[in-house]
């Protein structure tokens, strides 16, 4: 028994459940079963994957996440494309080897195509479709890149060790279509249109659950490799790091939509969860990644889920809609504050203490300079996040406002990711005792 | 009680207060019981405190892999900047008596701030330390922004970016000291243990005189100053920037002497710029509360001054002048901001002849200004003549030109007198109710107390303060 099963039997069996409130109440019972099995060691059985402690944890938030997004769901086949997307997120997370790790990715890739198809109007299915294409390039660029790396006959069933030409370009090749996912720019063209267009809930788990499992496990596949060739790999990681953050900061300033903001925001992220693998070399890169992972996880998926409750099209989520939100619905507008608070670095936030870990590990791995770029980007992204809170407590609430209040469970959902912010952000020996 | 609680029970209590509440009025007194405690409470922490360096009060949320660790010390230094602050939170609070657009979510803020700047000033450990440093601009930003001026917005945005961005110089210069040192205790990290202390030093240097603020890195303050309502604003002067100048003496100076002593100058230079830059804005404003902020950010040059000449009696006397500054700018901030509120206008070309209609105000009004401007008697001289005599010692008699910063002082000062206290009454004023709230009227006695007291008895503050320092300069144990 381990959670990959667990998730995977009821994720088969839920087509059969037709209460959706039976539906919720099971899944989020399962999920709890899986936590306490990722908890306990219980491992996907099979050869090539294992679960350390680091994994386990995330695991377990990402249990929690999954279950807030299934608490905040409104359609059956939703809630069973949640679960597989927790099942097919425990393989890759437990993954380690090549061949495990691509299966496991495709598998997660695919599910997510599954779930963005579910779409309601031309705006979704446009968002669906530039991910489709991208998604379908990362996986020629990730085959062809296995292509190359096996071309050195290095066994798929082994870590990314003793790498040559060949097997450097190949990784280097399926480092490119991984970042496609990831949203490192160049590669993330897509992102920002997708993000914002599809379904704001599919929105938060795809840019926030399913972006950071998979840093999560390229990080785990690939650090072997980015170590053993520090020269060549750090400067072009610290070229993309710098560029995917500050290109996404700039980007967000310049958005009138919120959907927009985040989804560029979330780029911006993506540069910074980089710099784990910029600073490799430090015994502090993996639980940066790991705590930036999770404070991430939570803060997206609270931000994502939280603008596709206040309006039906998330995506015409502009920041005048926002004005008199702190005044005509104190709660949400709270809520929504200090996640942004968190995604902007704000202290006794999840997202304050993880950027820090995440920069001193560059500062550990001899970057500076890079760290000091890092913290001026934080700064920026201030800015876009602190205008969003103007427009929500500052201005006046326009005439036609027509923001709609949280029901229960949505807000019980937004209480639960408050919570790991909230609690990531204090208590942090609980990252520090694991490791990845 | 814990004294982990005086920084997280507020914290914890604003967002109470805050969230079941419909703006009612009596979330005043909970802050002003509030504030009396941690006020009473840091009476008691002074009386336990040793003759020389730190009082360790606990530790807690210890993550061993990091040296993240919520340590809270305390030393004379950091009991008498706790002293002040919570005076001054009592009478910002009491000054802010009658205000009624959303007094709730207004208190609550006040008591988020009280949480955090005690933090600052109780923990030693650097990222905790830059931790509650950051959290007291989430109130400021929201107290400026929503109960200010005109231009709040613009003002509030503009001091939350600029001294976030500087703090981003502080906490890197805190992550290389962790790097080289391995420990995030200021108490225990020593110059010696660090391979770039140059790097270090420069980067907290900046990053703390943007908060001082000292020129050129002060233009944050005016719009925050004068959009901000008048108790935020003698909050920002009495409190805010006497945190940048608190870390300048604990971690610039204190830290790193060697580095420090190197670089004394550019404390001297950028204190002279301040100290005359200022002041002639301030001689050129028509804007009364422009002017006092200006006044405000001239004064924070001389602190400057006696911290680059880094003796003992030098940093007595920046701490005096510190102290000082906040008791005597506060009240000019506070009537500006009563008399904007009763005549709708900022211009002094408009007042004159306020002593007329209301002359227990004016008489305030004219004790802090001839405070800021170093009339004996008051403890602006004080401030003012220590730091002179101490900058004439380690620099040398050209700092006489220091006097010329007061000289531009006396001028503005006088002239404002003219043109607002006294002179002819204006029409506005004629036609104005300059009836104070009892309460408000309290807050401003007890700053003229203040001001006469340590100006008359210096004595009784100072003596404390040399003990701040004496550890630093007798050799004494830490």
């Amino acid at each position: 028994m381990s959670a990959f099963t667990t998730l995977f039997a009821f994720g088969l069996l839920s087509f059969a459940i037709r209460s959706r409130l039976l539906l919720k109440l099971l899944s989020l019972l399962v999920l709890v079963v899986a936590g306490y099995l990722a908890l306990n060691s219980y491992t996907l059985p099979l050869n090539g994957f294992s679960l350390t402690s680091g994994v386990a944890l995330f695991e377990v938030v990402l249990f929690i996440v999954l279950g807030a997004a299934i608490l905040n769901e409104d359609e059956n086949i939703n809630v069973t494309q949640t679960i597989f997307i927790g099942t097919a997120s425990v393989a890759l997370l437990e993954s380690n080897t090549l061949l495990n790790f691509i299966i496991s990715f495709e598998a997660l890739s695919i599910i997510s195509f599954v779930l963005v198809a579910n779409v309601k109007n031309a705006t979704e299915a446009s968002g669906a479709v530039k991910m489709f294409i991208a998604g379908s390039i990362a996986t020629a660029f990730i085959v062809l890149g296995a292509a190359f790396y096996l071309f050195e006959n290095h066994p798929l069933n082994a870590t990314l060790e003793n790498v040559e030409m060949f097997g450097t370009v190949g990784l280097w090749l399926m480092l490119m279509g991984l970042f496609y996912k990831l949203t490192i720019v160049p590669m993330h063209t897509w992102a920002a249109d997708s993000y914002a267009e599809i379904k704001a809930s599919h929105a938060a788990l795809l840019s926030g659950a399913a972006k950071t499992v998979a840093a999560i496990a390229v990080f785990k596949t690939f650090s072997p490799f980015l170590l053993q060739n520090l020269e060549f790999n750090t400067p072009i990681l610290v070229a993309l790091a710098i560029i995917t953050m500050t290109l996404g900061n700039f980007l967000a300033l310049f958005q009138k939509k919120v959907a927009k903001i985040l989804a560029y925001s979330s780029i911006a992220h993506a540069g910074y969860m980089l710099l784990a693998f910029v600073a490799v070399k430090s015994a502090y890169a993996s639980t940066s990644l790991l705590y930036i992972a999770i404070a991430y996880v939570f803060m997206q998926s609270a931000l994502f889920t939280l603008i596709g409750n206040l309006k039906e099209n998330a995506s015409e989520l502009s920041l005048e809609d926002l004005k008199g939100l702190g005044e005509k619905d104190k709660i949400t507008a709270l809520i929504f504050t200090v996640q942004l608070f968190s995604l902007a670095g704000v202290p006794l936030l999840a997202g304050f203490i993880s950027k820090a870990v995440l920069v001193y590990a560059v500062v550990d791995a001899d970057l500076p300079i890079v760290a000091l770029v890092t913290l001026l980007n934080s700064a920026l992204s201030v800015a876009y996040y602190a205008w969003i809170v103007k427009h929500v407590y500052f201005d006046e609430a326009s005439l036609d406002y027509e923001l709609k209040s949280l029901r229960f469970a949505p807000l019980m959902a937004q209480f639960i990711l408050l919570g790991g912010t909230i609690y990531f952000g204090v208590f942090a020996f609980g990252v520090f005792n694991v490791a990845l | 009680m814990s004294y982990e609680l005086l920084i997280f029970a507020p914290i914890a209590l604003s967002l109470l207060i805050y969230m079941p509440t419909r703006n009612v009025g009596g979330t005043k007194y909970v802050a002003l019981a509030l504030f009396v405690y941690m006020f009473i409470k840091t009476i008691e922490l002074y009386k336990q405190l040793p003759e020389h360096g730190y009082m360790l009060l606990g530790k807690f949320l210890e993550v061993k892999a990091f040296d993240f660790v919520l340590t809270l010390q305390v030393d004379r230094l950091s009991v008498i900047m706790l002293l002040l602050t919570s005076v001054l939170l009592i009478l910002v609070t009491l000054s802010s008596w009658s205000l009624t657009k959303k007094p709730a979510a207004y208190f609550s803020l006040l008591i988020f701030f009280s949480g955090a700047i005690f933090g600052m000033f109780m923990s030693t450990n650097f990222i905790w330390f830059f931790i509650f440093w950051e959290l007291t601009l989430i109130p400021m930003l929201f107290l400026v922004g929503i109960w200010g001026a005109e231009g709040r917005i613009y003002a509030a945005v503009k001091f939350f970016l600029y001294t976030h961005v500087a703090s981003m110089l502080i906490l890197l210069a805190f992550f290389l000291i962790y790097k080289q040192s391995g420990t995030f205790d200021m108490t225990l990290v020593k110059e010696a243990m660090l391979t770039t202390p140059a790097l270090i030093w420069w980067l907290m240097f900046i990053g703390f005189a943007v908060k001082m603020p000292l020129f050129p890195f002060h233009t944050w303050l005016p719009d925050a100053h004068v959009q901000a309502p008048a108790p935020v604003s003698a909050l920002l002067a009495g409190v805010l920037l006497k945190m940048g100048a608190y870390a300048m003496m604990r971690m610039v100076i204190l830290l790193l002497p060697a580095q420090a002593e190197k670089f004394a100058w550019i404390f001297v230079v950028l204190g002279l710029l301040t100290l005359l830059y200022a002041g002639f804005m301030a001689l050129y404003e028509t804007h009364i509360k422009k002017m006092v902020a200006y006044s405000s950010i001239s004064h924070m040059g001389l602190i400057a001054i006696a911290m680059g000449a880094m003796s003992y009696d030098s940093l007595s006397a920046a701490l005096f002048e510190m102290i000082g500054h906040a008791l005597i700018i506060s009240p000019l901030f506070l009537i500006a901001g009563f008399l904007h509120q009763k005549m709708h206008t900022w211009e002094m070309g408009d007042m004159g002849g306020i002593m007329q209609k209301a002359p227990y105000l004016s008489a305030i009004f004219v004790l802090a200004g001839l405070g800021a401007l170093g009339l004996p008697g008051t403890m602006g001289f004080i401030g003012e003549i220590t730091i002179l005599i101490s900058a004439i010692e380690s620099f040398g008699s050209w700092m006489v030109v220091i006097l010329l910063g007061s000289l531009i002082s006396a001028a503005y000062l006088i002239w404002t007198f003219r043109r607002v206290i006294y002179g002819e009454m204006s029409e506005g004023v004629k036609n104005g109710n300059f009836s104070m709230n009892r309460v408000e009227f309290f807050a401003l006695l007890v700053f003229a107390f203040f001001i006469i007291l340590f100006g008359v008895y210096p004595q009784t503050l100072f003596s404390e303060i040399n003990q701040a320092f004496s550890v630093y300069f007798t050799g004494a144990a830490l």
